[in-house]
């Protein structure tokens, strides 16, 4: 494993070509078919409807052709937290419980001067898992979106769904500009950012993990870089200002949006099968 | 024989390895720096000249072959490259962008401070470092960085690695960017750290002229892989094969080539504008032949 190759862990905001069905599928359907999708995946109560939507989204990932490895990759950085929210969720959720479902275990608990219970319920077991789950399912299906749409593509199609709701007042132009640029320069700066670490690396800055809660500390470390990260991601900045200003670019107003064309066969297959899907999950009562 | 400081043999090296955006970068790449040696590293962009260079201290870790800087061996994961990059100073492309502290005194002092030097010897360092580089002590170490101009920017990242008193240095491109005079300044900062302090340096460089003035073996590389190697003076020689790489030849070089094919009689091998005039007076000197 090489000790600064950051851009190894950044798939958010890349692009992989390749020629599989979710490539092919129109960015405006694959957004709403992701987000019927994510419906199910948010909704489902049961421990069986969670492992079949985590199929789904395994056998989406598939489908892809992308190596499932790349897309777990994406998972590292936050498995912390992910671990965390776990252990915490297991801890205290049971004690807390509103929703009076039965108790599966209980035993008193002294710390010191203070006592208190620690409850699993059958809610709090399931919230537990289900979090995990969810988790899981959202970074790989949104990891899915960016990693087999290009990013222009992503743009014009959130510009297009957004653009009924203009009456609205809804800025939908800026909105996708925000979120195109915002995705365009995140393996910039992870590139930048190994760049900087390389740099102060060669001149005796010592990245190496000073000890897992010594906050402080680590964030002394990263000073040397945090700061010319700000400074660079401010200059490029205002270039991009300047090249967009150059080219005559005001924002939305009175410009025209490219016309994708109506969705295909292929897109409305797409759309059915995932309405279907979240549907059948939502409305099939799961024994447990 | 004078020992080697860096041995690459064989070096490979893939960039995204093991994912859909894995590509090659050096196959098979071998160099070697000796004590006191000047060596020049050319190729067109791309060509793996970076990816070299951040093996010399440990950046990163030989993939296949084998990378042996001050003997120690870094294809072994045991092996701790912290040590060696006090020993060996990278300077990379544009390095003013690493600059943190806001004053000068204080980021150049970074390096020496985390090598746990006191008070004393980290000022001794901070003044030999700045003097090396041509910056007076007591008017900038406490001006603010970020409103330097580019060039003593650039300036005072070159001396937060000589901070570290590195037996090696090693320069990617360090004059892209830079007027005519910041340029000459550092070619002439970079001679006299070699010539006075015997510091051995790797010149990263698209600019021939450079090349030309402050080394003394090339390596030329293309596709990460050695197309050429030699003492600078023959590699200049083969203009042909320089052009056909995307690089050229100093622009003395090329005069004296136009004038050689007019019909003067230039000896082969002017690299310099010195060289350059010295060749013509003599030529102009001599009976034709």
């Amino acid at each position: 494993m090489d000790e600064f190759e950051f851009s190894r862990g950044v798939t958010v905001g890349q692009y992989i070509p390749g020629a599989s069905a979710i490539h092919r599928l129109d960015p405006r359907a694959k957004i709403i078919g992701f987000m019927i999708v994510i419906a199910a995946v948010i909704t489902t109560p049961s421990y069986i409807g969670n492992a079949i939507a985590l199929a789904v989204v395994l056998f989406l990932v598939r489908l892809s052709g992308l190596p499932l490895g790349y897309l777990i990759g994406g998972i590292r950085p936050i498995l912390p937290i992910l671990v965390v929210y776990t252990i915490f969720n297991f801890l205290f959720l049971g004690n807390y419980d509103p929703t009076g479902s039965p108790v599966l275990f209980q035993t008193p608990v002294a710390l010191g001067p203070w006592e208190f219970a620690f409850t699993v319920t059958d809610n709090s077991m399931r919230q537990t898992a289900q979090g995990v789950f969810r988790i899981l399912d959202l970074i790989l299906l949104s990891s899915l979106l960016t990693l087999t749409t290009p990013i222009t593509a992503l743009s014009k199609a959130i510009e297009s769904l957004l653009a009924p709701f203009r009456r609205f007042k809804v800025p939908g132009h800026e909105i996708a500009m925000i979120i195109a640029i915002a995705y365009r320069f995140m393996p910039t700066v992870a590139e930048e950012l190994e760049r900087l670490m390389k740099a102060q690396a060669s001149r005796g800055a010592d990245f190496g993990s000073p000890g897992p809660f010594r906050f402080v500390q680590r964030t002394r470390q990263l000073v040397p870089v945090t700061v010319p990260l700000f400074v660079s991601a401010f200059r490029r900045a205002e270039d991009l200002i300047l090249a967009m200003e150059s080219r005559c670019y005001v924002g939305g107003t009175g410009r025209s949006a490219v016309d994708l064309g109506p969705l295909k066969r292929l897109d409305w297959t797409a759309l059915a099968i995932a309405l279907t899907f979240t549907i059948s999950i939502a409305r099939i009562p799961f024994p447990w | 024989m004078t020992e080697s400081l860096i041995e690459v043999r064989d070096l490979w090296h893939w960039y995204l390895r093991n994912t859909p955006l894995q590509t090659v970068a050096l196959q098979g790449t071998s160099f070697t720096l000796r004590a006191r040696e000047v060596v020049g590293i050319m190729g067109h962009t791309g060509c793996g000249k970076s990816t070299l260079i951040q093996h010399f201290n440990g950046l990163l870790r030989p993939h296949r072959g084998t990378v042996r800087v001050f003997g120690s061996d870094l294809g072994d994961p045991h092996v701790d490259p912290r040590p060696l990059r006090r020993r060996v100073g990278l300077v990379f492309q544009f390095p003013e962008q690493q600059l943190f502290d806001p004053t000068v005194g204080d980021d150049i002092a970074f390096g020496p401070r985390k090598l746990g030097c006191d008070r004393a010897e980290v000022r001794r360092r901070v003044q030999g470092a700045m003097a090396a580089v041509g910056l007076p002590f007591e008017t900038f170490k406490d001006r603010y960085t970020f409103g330097l101009s580019g060039g003593e920017m650039r300036k005072v990242a070159l001396a937060g690695v000589l901070a570290l008193e590195p037996e090696v240095l090693v320069l990617d491109e360090p004059t892209a960017g830079l007027d005519p005079r910041a340029r000459r300044d550092l070619l002439a900062s970079l001679r006299a750290l070699h010539d006075e302090r015997g510091t051995a340096l790797v010149f990263v460089s698209h600019n021939m002229d450079e090349v030309a003035e402050l080394v003394t073996r090339v390596d030329v590389l293309a596709n990460g892989q050695n197309v050429m190697s030699g003492p600078v003076r023959e590699i200049f020689r083969e203009e042909r094969r320089l052009r056909e790489l995307g690089l050229g030849v100093p622009a003395a070089a090329e005069l004296a080539g136009a004038l050689r094919e007019r019909g003067l009689a230039l000896r082969g091998d002017v690299l310099t504008i010195d060289d350059a005039v010295e060749a013509m007076w003599t030529s102009l000197n001599s009976p034709a032949a």
